[in-house]
């Protein structure tokens, strides 16, 4: 599996069997451990659940015979239709602002000193003031994801844009087209994969701010969830949320990738 | 050689200086000193010098393509058909090294390129480019290739599809700039060939930039050679031999003089500036 030829070789092509061997190892040998360190209560239950109470959770959540309900479910709606909701804002702002940024060196000086430093800024000590803002309704939550989302794809989007060679641009101006035209015909289409990519990363962003956005005043929502579960001390609840969440998170970032692959086949074959 | 049914072109340099602001602020550094030129025939200009020495720049300024921030030609102007050209001029169309098709867009919507700019569809009307665009696809040998992307072609093929471009707008003045450069000694040969063929069926003005000797003895009437830092005019050959130019020729003493000549002037003038790379 990993002789020392190929060992600390980056390039060395691996197969698909040994890559899933190893990851299949790395998240077994984790719930073993995680197995052991529960079942032999080298840590109190309420800091660390067992697995199985995980599971146990997991179901419950999922689905409650009880009160004839799924909590899981009905938090993943609200959670997955902020998501959207403030995905399809980012986009529709953040991308004419990044492509606008990128294509005009004068527009990228104006509004740069604006939107670059939010990128370090904890964006999570902006949460009062939406709150002071927006009130404590869905807007405040749905904004609090656009502002964590679009101040990085602004940038990414702009340099998207920037990354296109030179060329492309003096090419079509050679052949007559207005500036703005060549922005459009040249340069745009070939920044499109790496905007796609810009995308995915917002949306990964907002699925990590989303409990934070459901921290106030939410009565719904997988943030929500584990803010109620942590209240009554439901450690189980919480990993169970947590892995909902990530779970997401994930399928979302695979499925965007599959829809880009599709978008522009001719990235991958250049 | 000129054809009489050819579409007359003038296309004049007029004492072109270009000057670049030194990078330690020490006053300019002249990359290109007083160049002048005169043609007025559809014919084959072949700009020969070693790399970096303006034949580039030079070239850019008579397509109007200008590099950001520095004012081209710091003095001097060019002139076609007798009006100083400003920007990209309708009848001046170039063919580059690199990065001209886009990778997104099949043989025949890269081909079709300009038509989607404004400035072409009002002048042309879209049977007519449609009928011009297969047409030129056809000439350039890559009728089977219509729906294939630039990815799926060779480098060659690539420099098909940029030339089809090119001829499909009809221009009169066709700008190269070492269009096959980074292509492979046998592709390159079958590109001048297929050049040639284009040219005598459609004659127009070509200068075409090279720093391979071989391919401006191959495609030029005239081979002007360039010196370099600052570039001028160093030797103008005129070749009389009709193209295409059979190896025999190339192997003439004739034709063998007129490379040496032409090696010994891009030595000599490059002289103490260290070597010079020279492909024969």
């Amino acid at each position: 599996m990993s002789d020392a030829k190929t060992m600390w070789n980056p390039y060395a092509p691996l197969t698909a069997r040994t890559t899933r061997l190893l990851g299949i190892g790395a998240v077994v040998t984790v719930l073993v451990l995680w197995t052991l360190v529960t079942g032999l209560e080298l840590v109190s239950p309420n800091k660390l659940p067992a697995p199985w109470r995980v599971a146990k959770a997991f179901a419950y959540l999922a689905w409650d015979a009880e009160n004839q309900r799924s909590l899981l479910w009905n938090a993943t709606i609200w959670s997955l239709g902020r998501v959207i909701a403030a995905g399809m804002l980012v986009v529709a702002v953040g991308i004419p602002i990044g492509v606008l940024m990128g294509a005009s060196p004068r527009v990228n000086a104006a509004l740069s000193p604006l939107i670059d430093p939010f990128r370090s800024a904890p964006v999570v000590a902006l949460l009062p003031i939406m709150v002071m803002w927006f009130g404590i309704g869905e807007w405040m939550k749905i904004l609090f994801l656009f502002v964590g989302a679009v101040v990085f794809l602004i940038p990414m989007v702009r340099d998207a844009v920037r990354a296109v060679p030179q060329a492309y641009w003096v090419g079509a101006r050679d052949l007559g087209a207005t500036p703005w035209e060549a922005v459009r015909h040249a340069v745009l289409p070939l920044a499109m994969p790496r905007i796609a990519d810009a995308v995915i990363v917002a949306v990964s962003v907002m699925w990590t701010y989303i409990t934070v956005a459901e921290y106030v005043n939410a009565r719904e929502g997988l943030g929500q969830l584990i803010q109620n579960a942590r209240r009554f001390s439901a450690m189980d609840q919480v990993f169970a949320g947590i892995i909902v969440i990530i779970a997401f998170a994930l399928l979302s970032f695979q499925l965007m990738r599959w829809v880009k692959s599709r978008l522009y086949p001719w990235e991958t074959r250049v | 050689m000129s054809e009489p049914t050819a579409a007359a072109v003038s296309l004049v340099l007029r004492d072109i200086v270009q000057e670049y602001p030194q990078r330690d602020g020490s006053g300019v550094l002249r990359v290109i000193d007083g160049v002048s030129l005169h043609v007025d025939q559809p014919s084959i200009i072949m700009l020969l010098g070693p790399s970096g020495c303006g034949k580039s720049t030079l070239l850019h300024m008579m397509g109007g393509v200008r590099p950001i921030g520095t004012r081209t030609p710091t003095s001097g102007e060019v002139l076609i058909d007798g009006v100083p050209c400003h920007g990209a001029h309708d009848d001046v169309v170039m063919v580059f090294q690199h990065y001209s098709n886009r990778p997104d867009l099949s043989v025949l919507e890269n081909v079709a390129f300009p038509f989607r700019l404004r400035c072409w569809r009002e002048r042309v009307k879209e049977s007519d480019w449609r009928e011009r665009v297969n047409s030129t696809i056809e000439a350039v040998g890559l009728a089977g290739h219509r729906n294939h992307l630039p990815s799926q072609l060779s480098g060659g093929q690539n420099q098909r599809v940029a030339l089809a471009r090119a001829l499909s707008l009809r221009p009169r003045i066709l700008l190269m700039d070492e269009p096959f450069g980074a292509l492979d000694a046998q592709t390159r040969g079958e590109m001048q060939n297929l050049l040639v063929k284009l040219h005598e069926q459609n004659p127009c003005l070509i200068v075409f930039v090279t720093h391979d000797v071989t391919e401006a003895l191959a495609l030029g009437d005239r081979v002007l050679v360039m010196s370099t830092q600052p570039a001028k005019f160093a030797d103008d050959f005129t070749i009389l031999e009709p193209r295409p130019r059979s190896g025999s020729w190339q192997r003439s003493t004739e034709a063998v003089r007129l490379e040496e000549r032409i090696l010994d002037q891009l030595h000599s003038k490059s002289a103490g500036r260290g070597s010079v790379s020279v492909t024969i």
